[in-house]
């Protein structure tokens, strides 16, 4: 059984939102959710002694989610290989998950009603393809793969020590690391 | 398009696509079925993108069905501007297109129809074709603002652009006025890893950017300043002792003439002038000159100062000179044109426009590099020395602003007749008040085009244009490199649109151009275009299909052998090109368009230092703002500010503020950083508003935030070299509007 | 639209109030059941469960989705549920226990041929129905606290405070509530019906020093975000709602009126409570919209549509 996990180089991000559109146009999200946003962070500093970086988000995949915990319905789930995803026909838009969540990857769709998030493009794992955000991230930013294999390039970089993980304090565990 | 789509189904054919939302030209695959487009992703194999897309190629399929897609003929049925149409059949709207262009022409002369283009929306040798059997030279671009006047500065100096880098075996990169990060997304990847590799990156930049934040020296000069850059650069390399000696004295004439003539500009010199301080400006000039082979990349910024940019591009070209980084391995390679297939020139026929019409080109009295007394002499060059000629359609044409000023005035003769293509001159030309002006004065307007533009709005025509998977894209940087890379077309053309290519071969049918179109279709053009490089294919997308590419084994100096495309044969540092046209032979310091040590009047009535533009993602210039998951991502226009001047001017992030030049002014979002000097502002380009009232006098809100209105195009104003007016440099006040630009929320 | 209301509205808020005072209810009663050998009030004792079920209603239109509600009962680890259970096993067992003190001859038991409250004088079931009642009451009265204060990403709610500050206001607004019913049937006896006014007095007092010291560590805890979601209660935009109507008037004001020996004073005290109960309730909901933003987060929500915009909305020309 696979694990899933990606890793995002933030020192190869630019910032285009390339990622949050290509997620928005082919998973058809409704207008006004985003799974991904890539947050500008500064530039911090003093003209001209600045520094300026980005932080592509998404769902982290914890390996503890505590949105799963929190979900009344079993709506949220979590697959063996990590995926954390809604099965929207059993949510009841109670928003515990979203409210569990600690990094907002949980939406509410008002049109709906229920919650919706990131659920690392499983309709394109299956027919063994990336994330749309990770195809299309000319930078290679964005780099997905298995966990359990040792020799796919997110193993080589988790296992190599030089990530880190967002709100790790609060052992999520997230399957998201981040390189700096 | 659908998430669930199968696209192992039966039926389902990959076509090699392109993007054409930007010039990158990145590779698509198309998932077609039944002359629908299923799905679209990166093209993994493409050089360049490597499977990526930005945000706008992703949007392809939103873009393609539309439902604000104009997708048949219209023809005005109201008055202009008024917004009433009557759907019409292709082959009327050709008709009687033709029929008015012809009785205009006979009136008043070939010359009083002129077209307007944008940069590379579409390959645009047809058009030129069109006009050369019509028999005027008043056709133009914006191009002015988009590398053309450096290609010609450039090709005056050392015989062609040296716009291929041989960036893989570099150890400096110069990125001047260029901002990859969110302009040229699939090259920035490159410059990463190259980075990595040791690779050093400057980058000249006013404002902070996504590729600042990378760079290993960011010289944040004064907008519209470069000249006093490069100047001192040139100083610091020769009397520093950097400057390439054995390619100075080998392959250069005037290496005397230029030291004397920057002896004096030293960066002491140029840093009140730069706002550099002098160990800056020597920091750039070392670590470019010592580390060899090096590039300096194009970028626009230069194209767009005004008056300083033809000096300028001039200065920057003879760094590469004194450097030696001409066309050796890891430096600007000077490829020439293509002698392996036939290149854009060779099909615009321009040997059919007489030499009496040639004459009348507008605005080729004032500015010559781009008009045909340059264009004419260096082609002349380039012919004897490569055997062929820059592509005319961009690298001669018509001066736009003097055209807009002839529709005005009628002088020096009357412009009836305007042919927009590929282009939303309201948005991106200079000046939009003249611009405006014109297009509301011209007898007879058509707008070939995607969507129901400002500018659109106001013509008698409109026609709808195919887009990018509706038509094969042959990229060749102008059509002036010496390689290609080749797309298909992923379906025929939806609705009533048109390929450009048909609609200037139509129209050049109903004006009596019959026999000099033998290309029915774009692929007939193309294949007689690349069936002589020997490849075994029988048709352009088998072509496409094996190969697509095209890149000729590199050959790097060599000069050694044959010279340089100059009257010299060498690098000419004291231009006789440029002499004989009666511009200055070496780089003469010219000030930024407007500052304030040279106007101190008009710095105290607008004291903030003003640059426009500059790529921003997820749009390009004025297109793709009706694409709402883009807009939901950018939703308003922003300007940059530095916190200290926002505070002293009670503005506060987010608020919508005035920022108003001699010419007018407009409101745009404050963005508070720190990332640009506090005496410096600089707005985004290409906002209007598709959801508003696209009817005259609204027209979709296109002068409300439209950083055109601000910029001038003054012959004074203007390069004296190639006419390009000024975006970047100019002086400016900001102050707090009280109001949300109209209608933001409804 | 817009991600702006990402987060729970006050119809939750309510809910979390009524449950929360019909737990108080059901606790209190079944300690005077069981220590105090004494029963509160009809009214009380019905309106301990009545106040639970009106709880479930207003959840339910919180419910993106009301008619899957049955659905919520579906995953004992996540806390909502076990509220949910619980909740329906008190509401069940707090009218069985209320309903032994229904008169015979009451509207509507007198249509009936038979007295169908055959448990009316089983004096264990009173006893066993009340030693239910008291641990699913301290559920209810506690549940939403926990709940709140195991969502570790809104640093107002996070860690056991929370708990403790819901389960206080749950047996104040419960003891208040009781005591307003006292005026509507017959009240408990004499001992319990004069005790009422000093409990919710001394736990007023608990409240008034567990929020003092609540706020005083969020404002100067851990980290930044906890602080100032704790500031937006003491200096900013909450503070209103936060010092003045729930500190002040619906805890420092029924405090004071409640120890003074007037009957009218303390039920406008105990009328007070409930407000206060239902205020800090939407004020602690509303103080869960602040998440712990991830670097950039803020401005980059801050620059998304508000949803009114008119490329959102465009109608064609
Ligand atoms: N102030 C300021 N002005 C600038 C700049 C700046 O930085 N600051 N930048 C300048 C630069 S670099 C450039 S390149 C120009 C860009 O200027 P233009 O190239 O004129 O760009 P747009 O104004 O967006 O107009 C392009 C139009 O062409 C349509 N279009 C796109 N593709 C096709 C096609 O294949 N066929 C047809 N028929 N129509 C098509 C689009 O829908 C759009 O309406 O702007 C310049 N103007
Ligand atoms: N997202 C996006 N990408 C685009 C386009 C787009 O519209 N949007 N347009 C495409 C086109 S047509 C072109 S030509 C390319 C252009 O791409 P680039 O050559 O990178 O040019 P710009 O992005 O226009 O401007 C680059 C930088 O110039 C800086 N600048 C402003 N004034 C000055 C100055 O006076 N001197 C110097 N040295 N720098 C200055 C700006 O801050 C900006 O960051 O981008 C292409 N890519
Ligand atoms: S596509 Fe890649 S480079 Fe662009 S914002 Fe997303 S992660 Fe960053
Ligand atoms: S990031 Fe949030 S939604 Fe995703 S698994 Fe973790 S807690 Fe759940
Ligand atoms: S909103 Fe849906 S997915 Fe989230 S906790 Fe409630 S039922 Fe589960
Ligand atoms: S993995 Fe798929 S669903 Fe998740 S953010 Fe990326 S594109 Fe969106
Ligand atoms: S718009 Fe984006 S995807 Fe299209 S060619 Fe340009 S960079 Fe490539
Ligand atoms: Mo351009």
């Amino acid at each position: 059984m696979p694990r899933y996990a990606m890793v995002i180089d933030t020192r190869r991000c630019i910032g285009c939102h390339s990622c949050t559109a290509a997620c928005k146009i082919h998973n058809e999200l409704p207008d006004d959710m985003v799974y991904n946003p890539v947050t500008t962070v500064g530039p911090v500093g003093i003209f001209p002694n600045l520094s300026l970086s980005f932080l592509p988000l998404l769902c982290m995949h914890c390996d503890n989610p505590p949105c799963v915990d929190a979900c009344p319905t079993q709506a949220s789930q979590q697959r063996e290989d990590g995926v954390v995803f809604v099965e929207d026909s059993k949510c009841v838009g109670c928003l515990s998950c979203i409210m569990a969540c600690p990094y907002g990857a949980r939406h509410h769709n008002h049109a709906t009603g229920t919650v919706a998030k990131c659920d690392f493009c499983k309709h394109r794992l299956a027919i063994g393809k990336l994330p749309h955000c990770v195809a299309t991230c000319h930078q290679k930013a964005r780099i997905f793969g298995d966990l359990e294999d040792p020799e796919s390039e997110v193993s080589k970089l988790v296992n190599g020590n030089r990530t880190v993980r967002l709100l790790s304090e609060l052992d999520t565990q997230p399957s998201v690391f981040y390189i700096y | 398009m659908s998430k669930n789509v199968d696209l192992n189904q039966e039926g389902v054919q990959v076509k090699k696509s392109a993007c054409y939302f930007c010039h990158q030209n990145c590779g698509v695959l198309a998932y077609v079925k039944d002359n629908k487009v299923l799905a679209i992703e990166g093209d993994p194999e493409f050089p360049t993108n490597q499977g990526g897309l930005c945000c706008r190629g992703n949007a392809a399929l939103l873009h393609l069905d539309h439902p604000d897609r104009v997708n048949y003929p219209l023809k005005r049925v109201g008055k202009r501007g008024e917004g009433k149409w009557e759907k019409i059949p292709w082959q009327q709207a050709i008709d009687e297109i033709a029929a008015r262009l012809q009785d205009i022409k006979q009136k008043f002369g070939p010359e009083a129809v002129a077209t307007a283009g944008g940069t590379q929306r579409t390959d645009d040798w047809a058009r030129r074709r069109f006009m050369n059997y019509f028999g005027s030279p008043n056709g133009f671009h914006n191009a002015h603002l988009c590398w053309i006047p450096t290609f010609m500065v450039e090709t005056a100096i050392y015989g062609w652009c040296p716009f291929d880098l041989d960036i893989g075996n570099s150890r400096c990169l110069v990125l001047w006025g260029q901002n990859p990060g969110a302009s040229g997304m699939p090259e920035m990847h490159h410059i990463k890893e190259l980075q990595d590799k040791g690779l050093k990156v400057i980058v000249i930049d006013p404002r902070f950017t996504e590729t600042a934040a990378k760079a290993d020296l960011w010289l944040p000069l004064r907008p519209g300043s470069d000249l006093a850059l490069a100047l001192s650069w040139l100083h610091v390399i020769i009397y520093e002792g950097m400057a390439d000696d054995d390619f100075l004295t080998n392959w250069c004439t005037g290496y005397e003439e230029l030291a004397a003539h920057v002896v004096d500009f030293s960066p002491e010199w140029a840093a009140p002038l730069t706002w550099l301080t002098p160990e800056q400006i020597r920091a750039g000039a070392v670590m470019y000159a010592t580390n060899k082979p090096g590039n300096i990349q194009w970028g626009t910024s230069v194209d767009q100062i005004g008056r300083p940019a033809g000096a300028t591009m001039h200065a920057r070209a003879l760094l590469r000179a004194v450097t030696g980084n001409l066309d050796l391995p890891g430096g600007d390679l000077l490829t020439g044109p293509s002698k392996d297939f036939i290149t854009d020139e060779e099909m615009e026929a321009n040997d059919v426009l007489t030499a009496g019409q040639k004459a009348k080109q507008l605005g080729s009295d004032k500015f010559k590099m781009v008009t045909w007394p340059g264009y004419q002499r260096i082609a002349d060059l380039t012919k004897k020395f490569w055997g062929k000629a820059p592509t005319a359609e961009w690298m001669c044409e018509a001066h736009p602003p003097s055209v807009f000023r002839a529709i005005i005035s009628g002088e020096p003769y009357p412009v009836k007749a305007l042919l927009v293509s590929a282009t939303n001159p309201i948005s991106s030309y200079g000046e939009t008040k003249l611009v405006m002006e014109a297009l509301r004065k011209v007898d007879f307007m058509i707008a070939h085009d995607y969507w129901m533009t400002p500018t659109a709005s106001l013509a008698d025509y409109v026609i709808p244009s195919a887009g990018a998977l509706e038509r094969p894209t042959i990229t060749s940087s102008y059509g002036c490199a010496d390689f290609l890379l080749a797309s298909q077309r992923a379906i025929q053309p939806m609705y009533g649109r048109r390929n450009d290519y048909n609609f200037w071969r139509d129209l050049g049918l109903a004006c009596g151009q019959q026999g000099n179109w033998p290309w029915e279709t774009v692929e007939d053009a193309y294949f007689d275009k690349i069936k002589g490089l020997g490849y075994d294919a029988k048709t352009y997308d088998e072509f496409v299909e094996n190969q697509r590419f095209h890149f000729p084994e590199r050959e790097y100096s060599k000069y050694k052998e044959r010279g340089f495309a100059t009257p010299s044969g060498k690098v000419e540092l004291y231009s006789s090109v440029l002499e004989e046209l009666g511009y200055p032979p070496l780089p003469q310091y010219v000030g930024p368009t407007e500052n304030e040590i040279d106007n101190p009047e008009l710095a105290e009535k607008f004291p903030l230092v003003l640059t426009t533009g500059g790529g921003f993602m997820p749009f390009h210039h004025s297109e793709h703002f009706q694409i709402t998951p883009l807009r939901y991502l950018n939703h308003s226009p922003y300007m940059d500010i530095n916190p200290e001047t926002a505070a002293k001017l009670s503005i506060q992030d987010g608020d919508w503020v005035w920022i108003e030049t001699a010419r007018g002014r407009i409101r745009q979002k404050a963005n508070l950083t720190p990332g640009i000097d506090p005496r410096v502002v600089f707005t985004q380009r290409g906002w209007w508003y598709p959801e508003r009232d696209m009817r005259d006098p609204v027209l979709g809100g296109c002068m409300e935030s439209n950083a055109n209105v601000l910029t001038t195009t003054a012959d004074v104003d203007c390069d004296p070299f190639s006419g390009a007016w000024a975006n970047r440099g100019l002086m400016c006040r900001v102050y707090k509007a009280e109001q949300a630009a109209e209608k933001e929320v409804c | 639209m817009s991600n702006k209301h990402q987060s729970w509205g006050w119809m939750l808020a309510v809910d979390f109030f009524f449950a929360g005072a019909g737990g108080g209810m059901l606790v209190l009663a079944a300690l005077v059941e069981l220590f105090g050998n004494s029963r509160m009030s009809l009214a009380g004792n019905l309106l301990g469960p009545a106040f639970m079920c009106i709880g479930c209603i207003f959840l339910i239109f919180e419910l993106g989705k009301p008619f899957r509600a049955w659905r919520v009962f579906m995953n004992p680890k996540a806390i909502l549920t076990v509220g949910a259970w619980t909740m329906s096993v008190a509401i069940a067992t707090a009218f069985v226990y209320a309903a032994m003190a229904l008169p015979a001859k009451a509207f509507p038991l007198n249509l009936l041929p038979f007295d169908p409250i055959v448990w009316r004088d089983w004096v264990w079931a009173g006893k066993l129905l009340a030693v239910v009642n008291l641990i699913t009451g301290l559920v209810v009265a506690t549940y939403p606290g926990v709940l709140l204060g195991r969502l570790k990403g809104r640093p107002f709610w996070t860690g056991p405070g929370i708990m403790a500050l819901f389960l206080l206001s749950s047996l104040v607004t419960g003891t208040a509530a009781h005591y307003l019913c006292g005026f509507v049937t017959e009240a408990p006896s004499v001992v319990v019906w004069n005790a009422l006014p000093g409990v919710f007095a001394l736990l007023l007092m608990f409240q008034l020093v567990l929020w003092i010291g609540y706020l005083w560590i969020k404002q100067s805890g851990a980290t930044e975000n906890e602080a100032a979601a704790a500031r937006r209660w003491t200096s900013g935009d909450r503070s209103l709602a936060g010092k003045g109507a729930f500190l002040f008037l619906g805890t420092l004001v029924p405090l004071v009126l409640a120890l003074l020996p007037n009957p009218a004073a303390q039920a406008v005290a105990a009328a007070l409570v409930l407000f206060g109960g239902v205020t800090m309730r939407l004020l602690v909901i509303k103080s869960g919209d602040d998440r712990t933003y991830l670097p950039g987060e803020k401005r980059y929500n801050l620059r998304l549509p508000n949803g009114d915009e008119a490329f959102l909305h465009k109608s064609a020309h």
